[in-house]
């Protein structure tokens, strides 16, 4: 009996041994509290108190946010580049993902006394106030209720790739840049380098795969193009991830080592584990809130900012039929 | 009580040993993906040996199959896109370097006989891209795409133009043959034409802000060109039959998977096309030298890695008859809708554990 019972022991301290990476994680870098600033005003329908956890297997909101994460920027101090608002439905299998423009122009949460007049940017929420902020900006403006947020870092997605070992992506187009931000590799931070990602399908590893994301500047929709390449690569590395198991994890979790993080718990991010495999890509619902018809450009700079304006006449309804 | 002593002392490294075991065990259960790691062609034995000899590339490293077997060609670099000639005794391919690539002539066994463009720059906008060499049929001129000129009036214009040159003349030569639309990268994937004519993919952008691609023919430098294809089918990737009656083309119709389609090719139209193969990730389709054959790349297995795939053809289908031809930069009016067909073959894979890159087709005699 005592022979069994130490043997017990010892595989089970070889297991935590194995696990402990994503035990360390968990505690660091999942389950983040977020305290969501209530609204001054709030929007009918708006749910501004801290999120709530949605029950077991009820649809469920994400704001995932992407960031340059480089020494040009103080640690949680980023502009978020990428804006996804990804609603997950475990009953329908079904998932919506829409893309916001980082350069939408937004009024701001007024408690976080950032900017005069409190307008900017939505990606300058997060560098403000964090995901709270960002949280609390989408929110009020999309009027959404968001149950989690998760954050990752350029650098953290590069190592998130190429630890998946690549991932398959249909590229539609040349992308063509001379103007790519040359900041990740080491050298000086505002440097730029040109890139090319050639058409068609290809298996592309992490640096790539950013390449492939990042790049705006000879895209004849902008920053929409680069919100639809973004999607592709989610779906592209949910594909991807639906090939792992648990023995994968210490190793994804060294690999975001500081690069991620997320309000979900374990729990959840393990059942959004166990979902995404179950989803197909006719399940998907991608939306891009694409100028002229959700938003436009004003002709002019505003606070010495290349801006988009919203429809919001035109995105909210999108939004209360995607986002119920 | 001795015993016992001992038995614990013995006991100790069992433990050790049987929790370093639960420890490794839980290793060797790792994904495939995480562990797989692609391996040089040359190490690898094709599971299907190919008729005549091939090009392909991995990682910028060229690669000749030939009876069965891989042989590394070429010097050191960033190597793709290769392309023979005519006469099959010489390649072209493009080699990249951190900011622009070239175009250079080699013979069969990887040695250079002659850099034929030379696009790099001390100024990094000066640099340019030249992809996709392809020789005519005559074997005297070279066609590529070169992001040449570049927009520099508003935001930065980095988009790629087919350009025809004198294979054995200088870049000087060079003769620009098409206008892209801007912004979308522009025009890829030239084909000379026996007729003296050129088939090219153009991307351009529909009233919804979508950019698709379509096959184009065009006659001369700068006249109109003629799409082949609708903007709603997203064609691109086309290979011509070595006879120049079929082209084989990759569809995608604006998702991320795509149709592996072959067209009847009159010389300046495209009649209806097969679907041979629908919803994958299909790549780089050639034609085996004999046209009873394509082979492609796409991926295989877990890790997603792009294989080898050989695809025997069902007999062709009649010569199109001459259908109106679609407007420029409209979808067509009389586009070639697939139709139904005879299932056909199976594919077959050739490459196992390698890691062959999509958009670089395959040079096969």
């Amino acid at each position: 009996m005592l022979t069994v019972l130490c043997l017990a022991l010892s595989g089970f301290a070889g297991a935590a041994a194995y696990f402990f990476p994503v035990v360390v994680a968990g505690v660091g870098q999942t389950g983040q509290t977020v305290v969501v600033p209530p609204s001054a005003s709030p929007s009918p329908g708006v749910k501004t108190t801290p999120t709530p956890s949605a029950s077991p297997g009820a649809a469920f909101t994400v704001l995932l946010l992407g960031s340059d994460d480089d020494s040009k920027f103080q640690a949680d101090h980023v502009l978020t580049q990428s804006m996804i608002l990804v609603r997950v439905d475990p009953a329908s299998r079904h998932v919506t993902m829409l893309s916001i423009p980082r350069d939408l122009w937004v009024p701001l949460p007024t408690e976080l006394h950032c900017f005069v007049g409190y307008s900017a940017k939505i990606d300058a929420a997060y560098a403000c106030g964090g995901p709270a902020a960002a949280i609390a900006t989408v929110q009020r403006n999309f009027h959404v209720h968001i149950d989690e947020y998760a954050w990752i870092g350029l650098k953290g997605l590069i190592k998130l790739i190429d630890q998946l070992g690549g991932i398959d992506v249909l590229v539609t187009n040349p992308v063509l840049d001379d103007f790519y931000p040359d900041d990740i590799s080491g050298g000086w931070l505002y440097g730029a380098k040109r890139v090319a990602v050639l058409p068609g399908a290809q298996h592309l590893d992490g640096s790539q795969a950013l390449q492939y994301v990042r790049s705006r500047h000879n895209d004849i929709n902008g920053d929409f193009g680069r919100s639809a390449r973004q999607q592709e690569v989610l779906l592209a590395i949910k594909a991807k991830a639906s090939t792992l198991n648990a023995a994968d994890l210490p190793d994804i979790v060294n690999a975001l080592s500081g690069e991620f993080k997320t309000s979900m718990g374990l729990d959840r991010v393990r059942s959004l584990l166990g979902v995404a495999s179950a989803f197909s890509l006719a399940n998907v619902q991608q939306v891009v809130l694409y100028a002229p018809t959700y938003t436009y450009y004003p002709g002019y700079y505003i606070s010495g900012q290349s801006v988009v304006l919203p429809h919001w006449n035109q995105i909210l309804p999108l939004v209360r039929a995607t986002f119920p | 009580m001795i015993l016992r002593r001992v038995a614990a002392v013995l006991f100790v490294p069992l433990m050790l040993g049987f929790g370093s075991g639960v420890y490794l065990y839980l290793g060797t259960l790792k994904s495939k993906v995480v562990k797989e790691h692609a391996k040089l062609p040359t190490v690898t034995k094709p599971k299907f040996q190919l008729p005549g000899t091939m090009f392909v590339v991995q990682e910028g490293r060229l690669f000749k199959l030939s009876g069965g077997n891989f042989t590394e060609i070429g010097p050191a670099g960033d190597w793709s896109q290769p392309t023979l000639t005519p006469d099959h005794t010489r390649l072209v391919a493009v080699l990249r370097g951190g900011a622009s690539s070239d175009l250079y002539l080699m013979d069969l066994d990887g040695q250079i006989i002659k850099r034929l463009t030379k696009n790099d720059s001390r100024i990094l906008g000066a640099n340019h891209w030249a992809y996709y060499p392809r020789i005519s049929p005559d074997g005297g001129s070279l066609f590529f795409s070169i992001d040449n000129p570049k927009l520099v009036s508003n935001a930065p214009g980095v988009d790629l133009s087919v350009w025809g040159m004198p294979l054995n003349g200088t870049q000087s030569q060079a003769r620009r043959w098409t206008d892209p639309y801007w912004y979308t990268g522009g025009d890829v994937s030239p084909i000379p034409l026996a007729g003296g004519g050129l088939l090219y993919v153009r991307h351009s952008i529909d009233p919804s802000t979508a950019v698709h691609a379509q096959i184009y023919y065009q006659a001369r430098p700068f006249a109109l060109g003629k799409p082949l294809t609708s903007a709603a089918d997203d064609c691109s990737e086309p290979a011509l039959s070595p006879d120049g009656t079929q082209l084989a083309m990759v569809c995608s119709r604006g998702k991320q998977t795509a149709a592996l389609e072959v067209a009847p090719f009159n010389g300046s139209a495209l009649g209806p096309a097969k679907v041979l193969l629908d919803d994958g990730l299909y790549a780089a389709p050639a034609w085996s030298p004999d046209g009873k054959a394509i082979a492609y790349l796409a991926p295989a297995g877990d890790a997603g890695h792009f294989q080898l795939w050989y695809l025997a053809l069902p007999p062709p289908a009649p010569s199109p008859t001459a259908s109106p031809s679609p407007s420029p930069g409209v979808s067509p009016t009389a586009t070639p809708h697939p139709t139904p067909t005879p299932a056909p073959p199976a594919p077959v894979q050739v490459t196992q554990g390698v890691d062959l890159t999509g958009t670089s087709a395959p040079a096969w005699y």
